[in-house]
Formats: structure tokens, sequence, C-alpha cells
């Protein structure tokens, strides 16, 4: 699974990281634009959940 | 006109509604909400002839869309041709012309101007550095609040807490004195509260134009003896090698310091207001600490403190079915999108355990909130405070007052409560 992050989207809510800690990092402003690939193995419902929560829907699950 | 008849007709293009519309008018929250819901159910974007005219969209996605497109939508203030400091009728706080003379930084600028600006407050403002930086502080401040009537058993939860708290936070990171707290905070509680021009508004204007004085001298003040404040490095920062201009320094520190107060306090006061007439959501964060979050993500969604906001159309764009012209203004409501039943099922009620919940409380695309991480830290600190010192409290509903305005801002005036009188805990005075 992959999970992509849009940057040009994300305005830095910070969604992602409070669900998905784990899966997701912002950079020192707090933004993120690093696509995670491959999401780590039994994380994939964590980083669904963080792409779910962003308002910006900067975030796409490519399974 | 709130409770009257909509007089309606078709557009020539025959898409969208013109709409008898002005939410500037002195309404109740139960107004306000009724209009939206009206607004919404009718199409998502309408036309207004009030105040000269603008367009109002009032679903989620029109919304969203309005907030993301800065290239279409501008928040500056120098969208129409016009002099120096621009039109302030064309702010992106109000339709109508906002006394503020004050251009917003980085809020009131489109990139390119705007990204530097943004990205010297994004810096402190970040969740990293929030966590780091500002935790101890919010504890501290909250602790000594709720320590000055502990042992009372009574206090008014907007006045003794909410209000002082958000005030207290930003203005120490900023630099200002102690001696300032209270007046700036009662500025912002009062330009929120009262209707444009309206006897208590023009009251209020002679406490906003002492701070405004007051936000004048200390940035000169630091512009010519820098400190380690925070203030010191927002006004003193280069772009290309040359130190901000001294309006932009103002415009800057003028946004850290109005867009934290009474915000924050709107928010906080309408938690523990919601805490009190729902007894059940009350409980279910005693028995379930787990779902604080979720439980201040709907808060926010429901009670948003910022209710609209407006740009201004720079090129011929459509949106929710309307064709809009340059020059157009636009009004974009964060409070009718939070309530939309397309992106909210159930949108009237309140779930503790939403998700997702993609609300625009702290808007979207390229001007989201710098401070919204740290509203989140204060809201948080505060219940888990209030939870724990004072789990009784209740509100004097006689002495509930809200806000007389609910155009652009959401609470209330006075929020008067009691509990069972509690020890100090606080040991160092601050």
């Amino acid at each position: 699974m992959k999970a992509i992050v849009d940057g040009s989207l994300c305005a830095g809510h910070a969604r992602c990281v409070f669900e998905a800690p784990e899966v997701y990092e912002l950079d020192d402003l707090g933004y993120n634009s690093t696509t995670i690939d491959p999401v780590p193995p039994g994380l994939e419902d964590k980083a669904r959940r963080g792409a779910d929560a962003c308002p910006e829907r900067a975030i796409s699950i490519q399974e | 006109m709130a409770g009257e008849e909509q007089a309606t007709e078709e557009l020539p293009s025959g898409q969208c509604p013109v709409v008898q519309f002005d939410h500037h008018e002195h309404m109740t929250r139960e107004q306000s909400q009724r209009e939206w819901a009206e607004r919404r159910e009718q199409c998502p974007v309408a036309w207004s002839e009030s105040h000269g005219g603008f367009w109002v969209a009032s679903q989620y996605d029109a919304i969203a869309e309005g907030f993301r497109n800065w290239e279409s939508f501008s928040s500056s203030r120098t969208a129409r041709a016009s002099g120096p400091g621009g039109d302030p009728g064309l702010n992106s706080l109000w339709i109508a012309e906002n006394p503020m003379p004050t251009v917003l930084v980085p809020e009131e600028l489109d990139p390119p101007a705007w990204e530097p600006y943004r990205r010297v407050l994004a810096e402190p403002l970040s969740p990293r550095a929030i966590k780091r930086d500002f935790t101890d502080s919010v504890r501290a401040h909250i602790t000594r609040l709720i320590d000055a009537f502990i042992e009372k058993g009574e206090c008014d939860l907007i006045h003794d807490l909410t209000s002082p708290l958000p005030a207290g936070v930003s203005l120490d990171w900023l630099g200002f004195p102690e001696e300032d707290h209270r007046r700036f905070s009662e500025a912002f509680h009062g330009i929120s509260a009262y209707v444009t021009g309206s006897p208590e508004f023009q009251d209020i204007m002679v406490d906003v134009t002492w701070m405004v004085g007051r936000i004048e001298e200390e940035v000169r003040a630091r512009r010519e003896n820098p400190t380690d404040d925070a203030m010191s490095q927002l006004v003193n920062f280069e772009i290309d090698g040359e130190v901000i201009p001294q309006d932009m320094a103002l415009g800057l520190v003028t946004l850290a310091v109005g867009g934290g107060v009474d915000t924050t306090s709107s928010a906080s006061s309408s938690m523990l207001m919601h805490l009190h007439f729902h007894p059940e959501d009350r409980a279910a964060l005693t028995e379930r600490p787990e779902l604080i979050d979720s439980f201040i993500e709907e808060v926010l969604r429901m009670y948003p403190p910022a209710r609209t906001h407006a740009r201004t159309v720079v090129r011929e764009t459509e949106l929710g079915g309307v064709t809009m012209q340059p020059g157009d203004r636009l009004l974009l409501s964060e409070v009718s999108a939070n309530f939309d039943e397309e992106a909210f099922p159930d949108a009237d009620w309140f779930v503790i355990d939403r998700f997702p919940n993609r609300h625009l409380t702290f808007g979207m695309g390229i001007h989201r909130c710098p401070g919204s991480h740290l509203a989140r830290l204060q809201m948080k600190e505060l219940l888990l405070q209030v939870l724990e010192r004072m789990p009784d409290f209740r509100l004097k509903e006689e002495g509930l007052i809200e806000y007389h305005s609910w155009s652009s801002s959401s609470g209330y005036i006075d929020m008067p409560a009691v509990f069972t009188p509690g020890p100090r805990v606080g040991t160092t005075p601050s």
C-alpha cells in the first residue's frame, strides 16, 4: 500500500499525524509532502484513517 | 431580514436565486443558524443585494473551494484598484467595511507576498513547536486562573477563565507586559460581541483604539531594540536581505494578537457551555477520557468562533453553478459548511466520536488558521483541568448572554457558573 501525499494541497491541518503518527510526518513548518511507499505492514488501517481525516483531501491511498 | 419571508427571483442565468440576506444584521444564534439552513437548502451559492451586492456560499463543497482557490478569490484589500493601504471595504473578515485600519498579515495578503509572512508564523506555531514550547505555559496559566476563583465556588467562565487564558498565552509569547492582557482580551471580546455601529460597539472602539496604539508602541520599540521575545523575531525578520516594512510588522503582530484571543475564548466557553447542557457528554468524557480529542473536534464543528470570511473575485470563475466576475465580493460561511448534511450526517447532532470530522472551523487552503494547533492545546488542557478541579460546575443560565451579532463571530458575552469550592494548587505567583 502507498499513501500519496500531495504537498500542493496540504494546508498544515496536521490531522494525518494526529490519527497516524506512526505513518505520517510533518516538516518544520508543520506541512506534509512525503509519500509513504510502502506503508509499513500492519499500519494500513492507520494510514487510511489519516487520509480520511485530511480536510484538504491531500492524501490518496493506493492499495 | 431574519424571520421574514424570503423574496427570491431568478437571475438571468436561471441558476441562482437573489435573496434578501444580510448576515451583518442583529440576530440571535438561533436566527443565524436558521438563515444558513435556508440558504443551504436552496442552492450552493446565492446573490444578496445588501452592502452593494455579494455572493453567498452556503454549501460545504462551494465554501471549501472558495477558501482553497486563492487564485480566483483574493484576500487582499488591493484586489480592486485603490490607493495605499487598499480599500477597507475589501477586507477578508467582513462584507461590510471593517473599522480596523490595520491590514492583517498574512491573512489579507495573496501569494507571492503571503508566503514569507506565513512561513515566519508557521514555524513557531507548528504542531511540534506548540507541544514543545507552549504546553507548560498553557498549563500554568490555567492553574493560576482557576486558583483565583476556586475557593469561592463561583466565577464567570468567560471573563475569569476562557478570555484571559488565550490573551495571557499569546501576549506572553509575543512579549506584551501583563498589565495589557485583560484590556486586550476585553477589547477583542467586545468587537466580536456587538453589532457594528451600535452604542456598545462605539464604546469598545475606545479600547480598540488604545490597543492599536499599544501594538504600534511595542512594535516600534522591538524594531529599535530587539529582545528575545517572539514579537522581536516577527517584526525584524528579513525578506531578501531587507527587514520587513513597518506596516507589515504591525499587521503581523495584530494578526498574532487578534487571531488567537477571542476566537479561542469563544470555542472554549462554548465547550464548557455544551457540557452544562449535555450531562451525558460530560459523563462520557469522565468514563472514557480517550474521547476528549474527538469531543473537541465536534465542539469546533458545532461552535465555530469565526462564522464567515470574505473574498474578492479577481478572475472569471464558476463556483457552485454560478459565474462570478472580477470585482465581485464573496461570503464564505464556515458555520454553514459545518452544518451541511451532505458533509456531516446528522449535522444538527453532537456526535462525540464523529469521524471523519473535516470541519471548516479553521478555514481551508493557504490561510488555514495558523494558530489552530495552539487553540487545540488550550482547549484540551482547559478541559482536563476543569473536569478535574470543578467537575460539577454548572451555568447560572439566567446570566448566560450571547453575542448581539452572529455575523462573523460566535460566542457569549457572559457565562456565570457555580461549582463546589476547592483548594488552590498553584505554588508560584506568576
